[in-house]
């Protein structure tokens, strides 16, 4: 009869136990958060969240170019945009400024900060404001069979070599240009200059902000008169002056129209691999950048995940970046064309032989500079538009590169003192 | 005795006098309540900020006058686009009037099926204008392009010609686009006007001998100046407000950019929301003041006096 007793008290213990040790799992269950992130994510990432920690997602989506303006009118008005937002590395200057996001270098443990290493692209004055989530660095994209069909079996290191390539491509016929370069005035224009500028061995400010790219011998002259010299050669199609990078990627690339992107992403690697998306499947590769010595070089342009100083629900909110910055998560998340920003993560998937180029993406991975030593600017929005907006007049014919050059450093000089 | 009924009259009169105007005032009060609630509120407010620096980047918003509104005079961006918002007014309005009268005479010709036609008319009109400019886009594009097509079909040298690499090109691309969308709109005004002139003014002319020009001069035209009136008014602010189009088809280039999307750039590119709030007013005054030209003229030519 005691023993009896005895096992009754143990098992009615137990079953007042279970549902204290359950929510001490899950302390955060039975919260809901929003995130707002660019378009598109993994169909099963709310669901999956709320399985492992009990929080629910309302995950909304939108394209890239939309989060933007809904970040900055809902966060001027002093509202949330969401729990957890998307946090691009060029907005950092301006969204520190602000003061709008939570520094979160006090929340996430130091060794996820330490394998995550184009974090300090979003560190300014010691504070984190947000936690890299996809590894967008810049790459050169190439279709190998194209390079074959032209008679190339090593592919370039230098910028001579890849000019030389891409004359020999179109004088074979292969493609009629087979450079992919934005022209337009958007941001890949800027993005592809930049890359071009480091190529050729130089930076875009000194530790002063003084510009060095107006006299005809720095790098980002250089850069400019290159892609110049290549439109005007044919290696580069004239109605890149209205194609953003996207399309060149969607509808040039990906249709085998171009042999080459010259500032390529990563994480298209697995669209342009997929026979559904893409008319160049098993032809597509990435090399890392040629530059002018041949040393190669490469800047991080990484997103992240930040979380707004007004959100209601700011534990539940870290709970879901800690859980989306995971190496586990950022494993499977690379089926959804997310390159993972984990150092660690990324040796796996290349050891694992599933990272596609994995050896040039390592490789390239390990050369990534933040594009400004400094940190991002706050006038880097009006210094991208310059850049673009001479880029794309110097395509047309409307200026000369010098005076190119000349409108960007003016445009900055105004920019900074505004 | 006189003098008495006169006074009962007078107080008879004031009495629904005021009956009369409390109703008016009762009836109007819910639309003065919305348009100080949603205009003449967030208008003022928006005044006020516009002489202040709100820039979320920097702390406080301290008084600054008139500062933004004299940057604007040495902003080159701001003037290129002013340049091209006023080409786009100019001949946005002026194709939208000729072409729009000229369609409204036309369909009003029509006399089987005329709510056909103008369903297929208005079409443009009621899509979205972002629609319509990605379908423009389309045609433009420089190698599949319907348009580019059509011209090498001809034999001419435009099988990659990329349009929006030359500014003249390019501003009449977009504003081709802009006033496909628009034309509906202002045949659809002038076409109303054009169908409530009685008949019998045409069948009299006729009797005294008068051509189908001088008809359409002497009848049709003054008797709907005042709807041209009210379509060049819509075609104008239309204009001033162009954005979608110039935005899809060419992006923030600054051959086509016009002020709005220069406002948008300064306020939500640049974070200068004083700024872009200064350059609002002044778009929304100078909009005003070109609308209220044809205002006055349609009240002058509509009021009953």
């Amino acid at each position: 009869m005691r023993g009896l007793f005895l096992t009754s008290v143990a098992f009615a213990a137990l079953a007042l136990a279970v549902p204290a040790l359950a929510d001490d799992a899950k302390p955060l269950a039975g919260k809901s958060i929003t995130v707002l992130l660019p378009s598109p994510q993994g169909a099963t990432i709310a669901a999956d969240f709320e399985k492992d920690t009990g929080i629910h997602v309302d995950l909304q989506t939108l394209s890239w170019d939309d989060i933007r303006p809904k970040l900055v009118t809902a966060l001027l008005a002093g509202t949330a945009p969401a729990d957890v937002t998307e946090f691009d590395w060029s907005w950092t200057g301006q969204f520190n400024a602000a003061g709008w996001y939570l520094p979160l270098q006090d929340v996430i443990d130091k060794d996820t900060v330490a394998d995550i290493g184009v974090a300090k692209i979003f560190t300014v004055d010691g504070n984190l404001l947000g936690i890299p989530y996809t590894n967008d660095f810049r790459v050169m994209l190439v279709n190998k069979k194209q390079f074959n069909d032209a008679g190339i079996t090593t592919m370039p290191t230098t910028l001579d070599e890849l000019i030389a390539d891409a004359k020999q491509i179109k004088a074979k016929g292969i493609v009629q240009y087979p450079i992919g370069l934005p022209l337009s005035p958007t941001e890949g224009a800027s993005t592809s200059w930049y890359l071009l500028t480091k190529a050729e061995g130089g930076d875009l400010f000194d530790k002063d902000w003084k510009p060095l790219f107006t006299t005809p011998d720095s790098a980002g002259y250089k850069a400019m008169a290159l892609e110049l010299q290549m439109l005007k050669d044919g290696l580069v199609d004239p109605a890149s002056t209205g194609l953003k990078d996207s399309q060149i990627n969607d509808t040039m690339f990906a249709k085998g129209l171009t042999s080459i992107m010259i500032s390529g992403e990563p994480g298209r690697l697995g669209q342009f691999a997929d026979p559904k998306q893409s008319t160049v499947a098993g032809q597509v590769a990435a090399i890392v950048v040629p530059t002018a010595s041949g040393t190669t070089r490469s800047y991080g342009l990484p997103e992240a995940l930040g979380i707004p100083k007004v959100s209601q629900n700011q534990d539940a909110a870290i709970a879901f970046v800690k859980w989306f910055t995971t190496k586990q998560f950022q494993e499977a998340n690379y089926a959804n064309g997310v390159l993972p920003t984990r150092t660690s993560a990324l040796a796996d998937l290349a050891a694992a032989g599933t990272l596609l180029s994995g050896d040039a993406l390592v490789a390239q991975s390990k050369t990534v500079e933040p594009l400004f030593a400094q940190g991002t600017p706050t006038w880097y929005p009006q210094f991208s538009s310059a850049v673009n907006t001479a880029i794309n007049a110097v395509a047309k014919g409307q200026i000369t590169v010098d005076v190119a050059m000349k409108n960007i450093a003016d445009a900055t000089q105004k920019a900074m003192t505004q | 005795m006189t003098t008495v009924a006169a006074m009962a009259s007078e107080r008879k009169r004031s009495i629904g006098g005021n009956s009369d105007a409390f109703l008016g005032v009762l009836l109007i009060t819910p639309i003065v309540l919305v348009m100080a609630a949603l205009v003449f509120f967030p208008l003022i407010d928006t005044m006020w900020d516009s002489l202040h620096r709100i820039n979320p980047m920097q702390p406080g918003t301290p008084f600054i006058g008139l500062a933004k509104y004299t940057n604007m005079l040495s902003d080159g961006d701001v003037n290129a686009s002013w340049i091209n918002t006023l080409i786009y007014v100019v001949i946005a309005v002026a194709v939208e009037t000729v072409a729009g009268v000229a369609g409204a005479a036309l369909i009003n010709q029509v006399k089987v099926g005329r709510q056909w036609v103008l369903a297929a008319v208005i079409l443009p009109w009621a899509l979205p204008g972002v629609v319509n400019a990605t379908i423009w886009l389309w045609i433009y594009q420089p190698g599949a392009g319907l348009l580019n097509g059509i011209l090498t079909a001809f034999g001419l040298p435009f099988e990659n010609h990329v349009w929006f690499n030359d500014r003249t090109s390019a501003i009449a691309a977009v504003v081709t686009v802009h006033i496909w969308r628009m034309l509906p709109l202002t045949i659809v005004i002038v076409l109303a006007a054009m169908q409530s002139i009685p008949n019998e003014l045409y069948e009299a002319a006729k009797i005294d001998g008068a051509s189908r020009t001088s008809m359409f001069g002497s009848i049709t035209l003054p008797l709907i100046r005042s709807a041209i009136a009210i379509a060049m008014t819509n075609g104008t602010v239309a204009a001033f407000n162009f954005f979608d189009e110039a935005w899809v088809l060419a992006g923030p280039s600054l051959d086509t950019r016009p002020i709005l999307i220069q406002i948008y750039l300064e306020a939500f590119q640049n974070l200068h929301f004083s700024y872009g709030m200064a350059l609002s007013l002044v778009v929304t005054i100078v909009s005003l003041l070109v609308s209220l030209v044809y205002v006055v003229r349609v009240y002058r030519n509509t009021r009953l006096d």
